[in-house]
């Protein structure tokens, strides 16, 4: 008999430690309600945004994913439409920043990534929504609306997470 | 308070500046752009959920038609129309004002009475779909 082994990195450990406080703010903002349906500050980014500023893009990808999953996985909402709005706001979201991540940080900042990624979510649960979910042109005139609160949350999520590096700088 | 968050601000470099401007100026096209309603052209009157009749916007007039509780004005105004006088208890069709875009409308539940505005070719809205 042979056995399998599993090496577990300190990598893994972290990514786990990560998409737990990712999956836990993800929670907790199920159970705030929201002044306009489909509005969400989405505090969770706040969490994968430090990952790929503090580690690296890779490690970020995974929390983001593993957060879709377990996130669904414990609200019941697993392969609903939630869970593919969510999922597929967050893979435009890291293919955004997989496009972008060459822009020079003598320029760009985290302000920059959070918004191009805010933007990229909103534009990915539209798609959602117009192809499957809602396919009516009607859902258009809710745009502007998602487009400014994704302008928003994605202007606060960055500050935060500005000061959360500044409080643990990168080793 | 302010000062603090105008001090996180700081971080922010020329390329952020220009990312920030590019997004305000996205929402305002959007803003445009999507919430542009046309002008409406024609105004349906229906009573009891019956088209009565339909008029061009485009004059001034004022139409009498008797409801389920009485007679209800609706004043047509080069392209704006509103009830001018009706006989129901709190007059919330008169206090909705003017309206003149495509697809906007307004009821007077007691009286039975509706008015609706047409753009050039009829738009379905949600409740249709």
């Amino acid at each position: 008999m042979t056995l399998s082994t599993i090496n577990i990195s300190d990598r893994d450990h972290q990514i786990a430690k990560l998409s737990s406080r990712a999956v836990a703010l993800s929670l907790i903002e199920f159970f705030f309600p929201s002044p306009i349906p489909g509005v969400k500050p989405g505090i969770a980014n706040i969490v994968i945004l430090y990952t790929i500023f503090k580690f690296d893009l890779r490690m970020g990808i995974w929390v983001s994913i593993i957060r879709v999953f377990v996130t669904s996985i414990i609200l019941g909402s697993f392969l609903s439409p939630t869970f593919f709005l969510s999922l597929s706001g967050a893979l435009f979201s890291l293919l955004s920043l997989i496009i972008f991540k060459n822009l020079s940080p003598k320029f760009f900042s985290l302000i920059s990534f959070s918004l191009i990624a805010s933007l990229a979510h909103i534009i990915g649960q539209f798609v959602i929504v117009r192809l499957w979910i809602i396919p009516h042109d009607g859902i258009f005139y809710l745009l502007p609306i998602f487009i400014l609160s994704a302008f928003i949350f994605g202007l606060v999520n960055a500050l935060v997470t500005n000061k959360l590096l500044e409080l643990n700088p990168k080793k | 308070m302010i000062k603090k968050i105008l001090q996180s601000f700081k971080v922010a470099k020329a390329g952020d500046w220009l990312i920030i401007i590019l997004f305000f100026a996205l929402i305002i096209i959007s803003m445009k752009l999507l919430w542009n309603l046309p002008q409406g052209q024609y105004l349906e009157i229906y009573k009891n959920n019956e088209i009565l009749a339909t008029y061009s916007l485009n004059q001034q007039i004022t139409k009498t038609i008797s409801g389920a509780k009485g007679e209800t004005k609706i004043t047509i105004n080069n392209g704006k129309v509103r009830f001018s006088s009706a006989p129901c208890a709190k007059k919330y069709c008169i206090h909705q004002g003017w309206i003149n875009k495509a697809n906007q409308i307004i009821l007077c539940i007691p009286n039975k009475i509706s008015i609706s505005i047409l753009g050039s070719n009829k738009n379905y809205d949600s409740i249709n779909y």
